[in-house]
């Protein structure tokens, strides 16, 4: 299906509260470089062929979340797992290429990074996620692998139960639930959203020193920035709905 | 009046600060010279915080011949080194050290509200500089709500020109509060500015371009704006003003030392409630520094929490607070934004954040069911923030990364609403403590029936903004922004912790000189009004000359 992004009609509210959102699947695939999944709407952009214009000190902590994906030190083997599958799930990264999330809460954990503000009665938010971890499984009931090994429906059950607050028992008893979702929702989409990959997919313009930008109106452009395509390649389109 | 202000490059007479900046390096020169003072040197003011407040002092009182010496927690910035056009990469230009927050409606801290370092927040404020309005200093008088300041809008008047004129400010000649015009001219606005525009004006709201302090034309050795949208990560340009550019270069030329990496966490007062000094944390290892006066300079959390844990003789519940009033009528701004959604590419990350703003709701319309106001302004979040504002309209997963590609299509607006002060919201000691043994402030917060009313009517006008101006969607967070109060001004030590002089109550020699200092807020960004507020008191400080009798509340009241 073509989309005309003039109009709204993919926006999930615009196309109403029972309807799922529009399937990624029939965006674009990105031609030049990478986005999560490879979908996107600016299938030619890629905002990593923009490094030679960024400062130095810019370029190394951008192009570290590529290049240096840090190891996992601060969560479980077990812990991991099961954040793992959350964090897939809130991202709705269902396929490879993945931003590697969870890597980069852990190194923000492990390091001891504070948002500069605690909750009166909650833990530190580095405790919060183990407890979340826990309270996952716990809520995924008595199958073997917990939340991760929950086929895709339970899940969703799980994290829109986790999201409107209605998670009892267990690990959740010590927590006040709606300030955990907004503790690790917030870790989650300042990792994913920090990523270049991510930036290709949203047509963002990425770091602008010291080049700066010069076309500000509406509808306008530089000349380096990206269009936005409207039609999936047809090819791969036709393949993966079965159709040929 | 300024009716004759020559728009552009004029410089302020009374500080350098622009033309002793590098015209191609971006750190202070001069630190290599700065001099320093020993710890038994008395030095005639030592300042605690180097941001908006104790930038502007230092600068006003080493030019005026005193020996200053500053104490600031956080590093001594270099833009070209420390700081990055990224918004994950900026989390160490933020105070992220824990504080407490509680209440029925908690203010999240850090990266929202919370700056260290030389320049202090306005390092990542956006950049909106308006004046407060004249009836913000009598909202008391009035409307019945808040309460009257001991000093008018007119006793800071002249203190706004000077420092409109040295960050400088550029926008639109402005028709609300005190009409008045700028220094330098409107910047060019961004789409997602000109979609705000004509739904305001569709809707009957007139708005205005500025004011912001982003130097729009040649400023000494600041150079022009290139629009690159990271101002909240820190000015890579030096094209916004912070302290760090408008007024350290001047101090340290005047001699003032700029001490970092010095944690305060104690004033040190006599039995004759003089201060002799401060005590300080520098890597790790306890040090005092000796001085003939003291100024708290460290914003509405930090000036609190270092009173309430300085205690001595004649103060055993922290100094100043002797009547129980430090750290309350602590204020925040509701601060919803409303995001709409277009048919064109606006691209938002474009631009300063701060482009256009209004004031048409500031006052008090009876009509509305609830006393003073709110402004509104574009707010452009990048992508992280925009993603916050997703998530905070209920949207995860598919529906999540839908909005997120959508990214450039939308347009966002920020209402600041005039949260009104109450006893309750304030600052105490928790009993945790941090690597130094110094008690972690806890701030706790509620607002009250006039600030829900006000939040909820700010938001709906945005809305009506929105859909005036044609958006097909629109997505809505809740949030606060700013602070100020906790160690408010006033006419007794029964209402107050300062004098209108900024004299802690019960002391000779201690001064509060920051945004913590204010019983009222308005629906204005405070930091013009913090420095102008620290101008005002650098002047009346005089030259070389500390009272050493506090000024009794009938001397003080109404005097400029």
């Amino acid at each position: 299906m073509a989309h005309d992004f003039t109009q709204a009609h993919h926006l999930p509210k615009v196309r109403g509260e029972h309807r799922r959102p529009a399937d990624p699947y029939d965006l674009p695939r990105q031609r030049r470089g990478t986005t999560p999944q490879m979908h996107g709407r600016y299938p030619d952009y890629d905002v990593l062929e923009q490094t030679d214009a960024w400062d130095g000190p810019t370029r190394a902590v951008v192009l570290a979340r590529i290049h240096d994906v840090p190891d996992r030190r601060f969560f479980t083997e077990a812990e991991a797992t099961t954040l793992g599958a959350f964090c897939d799930d809130v991202l709705a990264q269902d396929s490879e290429p993945r931003i590697p999330v969870l890597a980069f809460v852990d190194a923000k954990h492990a390091a001891g990074q504070t948002e500069g503000y605690r909750y009166a009665g909650m833990p530190a938010d580095g405790e919060t996620w183990r407890l979340v971890a826990r309270g996952l499984d716990d809520a995924a009931g008595d199958g073997e692998g917990g939340y991760a090994s929950a086929d895709d429906e339970r899940r969703q059950e799980i994290v829109n139960a986790f999201r409107g607050g209605g998670l009892r028992g267990g690990p959740w008893d010590d927590l006040a639930i709606s300030r955990a979702w907004s503790v690790v929702t917030r870790d989650l989409v300042s990792a994913f959203y920090a990523h270049p990959w991510a930036w290709n997919e949203i047509g963002f313009g990425g770091p602008a020193y010291p080049r700066g930008y010069a076309r500000m109106g509406v509808g306008l452009s530089e000349a380096w920035e990206g269009a936005e395509a409207i039609d999936p390649d047809p090819v791969p389109d036709v393949k993966r709905k079965g159709y040929e | 009046m300024t009716a004759h202000l020559l728009k552009g490059a004029i410089l302020p007479r009374d500080n350098d600060s622009a033309r002793l900046l590098h015209p191609t390096r971006r750190a202070v020169p001069g630190r290599d010279r700065m001099r320093r003072y020993a710890g038994d040197d008395e030095v005639d003011m030592l300042i605690v915080g180097c941001g908006a407040g104790g930038g502007v002092l230092a600068q006003r009182l080493a030019r005026a011949g005193w020996r200053v010496c500053v104490l600031e927690r956080g590093p001594f910035w270099d833009p070209e080194t420390d700081w990055v056009s990224d918004e994950a990469g900026s989390a160490h230009i933020y105070w992220n050290d824990e504080r407490i927050i509680g209440g029925d409606d908690p203010v999240e801290m850090g990266k929202n509200n919370s700056g260290h370092g030389v320049g202090g927040s306005m390092v990542h404020y956006a950049g909106y500089t308006p004046r407060f309005h004249p009836s913000d200093f009598e909202t008391q008088t009035r409307d019945g709500v808040g309460a009257d300041w001991p000093i008018a809008y007119g006793d800071l008047r002249g203190d706004y020109e000077d420092v409109e004129r040295e960050l400088p400010v550029a926008g639109q000649d402005w028709p609300w509060g005190d009409p008045h015009s700028y220094p330098h001219a409107p910047h060019p606005v961004c789409g997602a500015a000109e979609r705000a525009w004509e739904g305001a004006l569709r809707h009957g709201i007139e708005m205005r371009v500025g004011p912001v302090a982003i130097a729009n034309g040649v400023f000494g050795n600041r150079p022009h704006c290139i629009y690159r949208g990271f101002c909240l990560q820190g000015c890579k340009v030096n094209a916004k003003a912070s302290p760090l550019v408008t007024h350290v270069p001047d101090a340290l030329a005047h001699g003032a030392e700029i001490r970092t990496g010095c944690m305060a966490v104690r004033v040190e007062v006599d039995r004759s409630r003089r201060a002799h000094g401060v005590t300080y944390v520098h890597d790790d290892r306890e040090r005092f520094q000796r001085a003939a006066a003291v100024a708290v300079c460290g914003y509405s959390i930090e000036s609190p929490r270092l009173l309430l844990n300085s205690h001595g003789p004649g103060f055993p519940h922290g100094v100043g607070n002797g009547d129980d009033q430090v750290g309350r009528y602590l204020m925040v701004q509701g601060a919803p934004q409303v995001a709409g959604r277009f048919p064109e590419l606006l691209r938002m990350y474009k631009g300063p954040p701060p482009e256009v703003s209004s004031e048409q709701f500031y006052e008090t319309d009876p009509s509305r069911g609830f006393a003073r106001g709110f402004s509104i302004q574009t707010v452009s979040p990048l992508p992280i923030g925009w993603a916050e504002h997703v998530l905070a309209d209920g949207h995860i997963g598919a529906a999540l990364r839908e909005y997120m590609r959508d990214y450039n299509h939308w347009a966002v607006l920020g209402a600041l609403s005039e949260l009104l002060p109450q006893p309750g919201n304030r600052v105490t000691l928790a009993d945790e403590t941090d690597a130094s043994g110094m008690p972690l402030a806890r701030f706790d917060y509620t607002q009250c029936e006039n600030d829900r009313r006000n939040i909820a009517f700010a938001k709906q006008t945005l809305h009506d903004i929105w859909e005036s101006a044609g958006a097909q969607d629109v997505l809505t967070i809740d949030r606060y922004a700013h602070l100020v109060g906790g160690c408010r001004m006033g006419t007794a030590p029964d209402n107050s912790v300062v004098d209108a002089d900024h004299r802690v109550w019960g002391t000779d020699n201690v001064f509060v000189a920051d945004g913590s200092v204010m019983p009222t807020q308005g629906s204005a960004n405070p930091a013009l009004t913090v420095m102008a507020l620290a101008s005002r008191l650098a002047r009346r400080l005089g030259r070389k000359h500390v009272a050493t009798r506090p000024r009794t509340a009938a001397a003080s009241a109404r005097t400029a």
